[in-house]
């Protein structure tokens, strides 16, 4: 391969992470010139001390002593070597030894070297031969390959002359009188001498170009070959770790069937080791050759008769192993390339497992059936009871509505007669009074007929309300009335009721009350029930009544709280003291009275109002019921076919 | 061959080189000014008679040109007008009488003055060295600057006087060399007189 196609193909193959070859040959290049500069800078420094030394005793032997009759001294020239030479030499040898290879440094040794060809040129009294000092300086400074050095050693050259010609004309040019621009002619002949270098230079950088780029293609051409060596055996270690730790028999054989790589996992599945394995054809060591021809199947005829009909197909086969022990396997083959020659790869697993798992779950799968097939009959009889139950409810519903008529028509019927009786019983209590004391028996006997009266009155008005509600049959009627204005005339028909057991009844009102829009009946009805309550449990204590209007969740209402310092209630008691015909506990109906029904209407008549009652009780301290009821109520519309009372 | 460093270049900022620098190329500069100055410095002209002086001890040529050349013995920079010397007899077509005369002062050994230069100067064809004891044959020439050339014709007068160097210790064309050579080839020359450049001939010993 040539110098130009190996780079024309390092700078395709691109290896990340690696310089290409055009980067590699700028650093090649870049590194041999800085050697260069540097170099050149360390034999200039030398070159530097050597002209030094050189001109030093060339003063010494030429001209050691300048004569003035029989007087001497030493000569100017021999001072001039020593001081101007030293100061001319050791500052571009510093800057050598100290800066090498910088601008700066090369700069500074050309400017030094045309002084110092200046310096020895007088030293030597202006002979011709050391004016090659100069042209040799400047072939000398075209070592660094850097034309650029060669213009200040120009410039020194043609300042010397320059200067010299017009200040001392004679000893530059030979003539007291010399044309002004006769250090031209001296100055273009050394830039004939740099034309010639430069082209020299240019010469020489380009074949350092070309070095560089050859180097550098060199390079890249061994790195590329290296790392894809390295690749190849990365790639080896990783397919062989995989065929290490697969889990399937992974069995590689050349086109004749013969195997050439056994893995771990066909050693354990057929007993083989890998060493035993490798050069045996596949067909002789897993299929038994006593066995048909029929049932030795595909995988043989294609490992014998090159069938390709199952490459890239999943065969199942049965397979031996080393012990004889024949076992279920399911077969790959597939042809791959390796090193450039085809192979045939075989992937093999031991289905024996998987076939024991497939007939259990074909078990399941029928007990499963089995299973689905009753619970599809347990459905069908379970929605046939659910209609039978739908039936069943739907005629409770009916009896249950048929009794609430029943019960409606029937407290109407009972409160008639009852009232009546009242009625009659209170006229004869009063004729009984005016009589005077001689029918004291009969007062007392009357007011007990009147007593038991309106308990029973009271109870049939509950049951006929519970009734009414639990038939649909209860309305509301809808009232604007001012609760203050409510709330003082029911406290002055309770109040006596409460302050019985010598109680003390307050109120407290809450700001702006105002108007509520609502069944005034049963508001009142549901405050009334409270308070009986309240001054029938309370003894010698104290029942309040707040009231206070509040917004929750947008809506307007008003919170009604009676709070007593009666007997109060357990946490079990507060659960059910809701429930209809439901009391604290059996004593207390006997030792207090009532129906059990006061509280079960107010429940009642709060739902049918939208509101809520809620109670706080602790036994021996007391009881606070909370009513909460819209400011506006609902109306609810009663079919008008049904007329109660 | 030298040594390498490595560090303590960069231990001085950048711009320390840069002054460093100005002053080694000023401090070069004038020391090469003060070269030049020193070089192209002229020694004190000669006061010759215009003619050839009946005092001297040498011979005059009575048929042709008569060039004498004072020199000190132990001046480097004779060394370029002996060289000079050489050139303009080689130049010359009509050759003078050529006397170089080496100073000899009272007290001084012959080899002082028979130094490397009277060598040079005896292998100069046509011309003939002369030992000048204490400078006798100078002062009658008037002459105080080693180099100085003197150019009588045949007649005995004065054609030309000065050095044949363009500077102190400085080979190469000069207008002394040019006019003697045209005052021998041509009879003619631009310039009769020229400035010496050399060692003085006496001080205040002598």
């Amino acid at each position: 391969m040539g110098v130009d196609e190996t780079q024309m193909n390092a700078e395709q193959i691109a290896i990340p992470g690696v310089k290409s070859a055009r980067e590699r040959a700028s650093e090649l290049f870049a590194a041999a010139r800085r050697d260069i500069y540097r170099q050149t800078d360390r034999l200039f420094a030398a070159l530097m001390v050597l002209q030094w030394i050189g001109g030093i005793l060339f003063a010494l032997w030429v001209s050691p002593l300048a004569w003035a009759g029989t007087a001497s001294s030493t000569h100017l020239h021999v001072w001039a070597a020593v001081l101007l030479g030293g100061v001319i030499s050791l500052f571009p040898a510093a800057l050598a030894a100290l800066r090498p290879g910088l601008p700066s440094t090369r700069y500074t040794i050309a400017i030094a070297q045309m002084l110092m060809g200046a310096l020895l040129i007088h030293l030597t009294g202006g002979r011709i031969e050391t004016h090659f000092h100069v042209f040799g300086s400047l072939a000398f400074l075209a070592c660094y390959r850097d034309w650029r050095v060669l213009v200040p050693a120009t410039v020194v050259v043609a300042l010397d002359h320059m200067l010299r010609g017009v200040f001392w004309p004679q000893s530059v040019y030979g003539v007291l009188v010399a044309s002004q621009w006769r250090w031209v002619e001296h100055a273009a002949w050394v830039i004939f001498e740099d034309i010639i270098l430069l082209f020299a230079i240019r010469q020489s950088v380009v074949e350092m170009q070309e070095t560089a780029d050859r180097t550098a293609a060199l390079e890249h051409e061994v790195r590329t070959r290296q790392q894809a060596e390295m690749d190849a055996r990365n790639s080896q270690a990783r397919n062989d770790a995989i065929l290490d730790v697969a889990l399937d028999c992974v069995i590689l054989m050349d086109q004749t069937g013969r195997i050439v790589q056994f893995n771990p996992a066909a050693e354990q599945t057929f007993g083989y080791t890998s060493r035993e394995a490798v050069g045996l054809h596949l067909s002789e060591l897993i299929i038994p050759s006593h066995q048909p021809e029929t049932d030795r199947g595909s995988l043989a005829r294609f490992l014998e008769t090159g069938d390709a009909s199952v490459m890239n197909a999943r065969l199942e086969l049965t397979a031996v192993r080393k012990n004889g022990e024949a076992f279920p396997v399911e077969v790959a083959i597939a042809p791959i390339s390796a090193d450039g020659s085809a192979m045939i790869a075989g992937y093999m697993r031991d289905i024996t497992e998987r076939r024991s798992n497939e007939a259990e779950l074909a078990a399941y799968t029928r007990d499963l059936e089995v299973a689905h097939e009753t619970q599809r009959e347990n459905s069908e009889q379970l929605a046939a009871l659910v209609a039978q139950l739908r039936l069943t409810q739907r005629r409770a519903e009916d009896a249950t509505r048929a009794k609430s008529d029943f019960l409606a028509s029937m407290s109407h019927e009972l409160r008639t007669p009852l009232n009546a009786i009242i009625l009659y019983s209170e006229l004869l209590q009063e004729q009984a009074e005016d009589e005077g004391e001689q029918r004291a028996e009969s007062i007392a006997d009357l007011q007990k007929i009147q007593s038991a009266g309106k308990h029973l009155l009271e109870l049939i008005n509950g049951i006929l309300d519970l009734s009414k509600i639990e038939a649909g049959k209860m309305a509301l009627s809808r009232d604007s009335f001012d609760v203050q204005e409510m709330i003082e005339e029911l406290l002055d028909t309770v109040g006596p009721l409460v302050r019985k057991n010598n109680n003390v009844l307050s109120v407290n009102y809450g700001d702006h009350l105002g108007m509520m829009h609502s069944d005034l009946m049963k508001t009142r009805q549901i405050l009334l029930n409270l308070l009986s309550n309240a001054g029938k449990f309370t003894r010698n204590g104290e029942v309040t009544v707040s009231v206070v209007r509040r917004t929750e969740n947008g809506a307007a209402l008003v919170e009604f709280t009676v709070t007593d310092t009666g007997v109060g209630m357990t946490e079990a008691q507060s659960q059910k003291v809701f429930d209809a015909f439901t009391q604290a506990d059996v004593t207390t109906t006997r030792k207090y009275g009532g129906t059990g029904l006061g509280l079960a209407l107010v429940s009642r008549f709060c739902d049918l109002m939208h509101g809520s009652v809620s109670v706080v009780s602790r036994p021996g301290v007391g009881s606070r019921f909370t009513v909460r009821l819209p400011l506006e109520a609902a109306v609810v519309d009663v079919p008008e076919t049904v007329a109660v009372g | 061959m030298f040594p390498r460093f490595h560090c303590s270049s960069h231990a001085l900022r950048p711009g320390l080189w840069s002054w460093l620098a100005a002053v080694w190329l000023a401090v070069a500069a004038a020391g090469l000014a003060v070269l030049w100055a020193y070089d192209n410095a002229p020694g004190e002209s000669a006061t010759a008679p215009t003619r050839w002086p009946a005092a001297t001890a040498l011979a005059r040529s009575h048929n042709g040109a008569t060039l004498v050349l004072l020199a000190h013995p132990q001046c480097s920079c004779t060394r370029a007008s002996l060289a000079e010397l050489a050139e303009t007899l080689a130049r010359a077509t009509v050759q003078p009488k050529t006397y170089v005369l080496f100073l000899k002062p009272d007290g001084f050994s012959d080899d002082w003055a028979k130094s490397d230069l009277w060598r040079t100067a005896a292998a100069i064809p046509g011309v003939t060295v002369v030992r000048d004891d204490d400078g006798v044959e100078a002062r009658r020439f008037g002459v105080s600057t080693s180099g100085q050339t003197l150019l009588y014709d045949e007649a005995g007068t004065l054609r030309f006087s000065g050095g044949i160097t363009g500077a102190r210790a400085h080979q190469g064309d000069n207008d002394g060399r040019r006019a003697i050579v045209d005052l021998l080839n041509r009879g003619t020359a631009q310039r009769a007189t020229t400035n010496v450049f050399g060692c003085a001939l006496f001080n205040s010993r002598m």
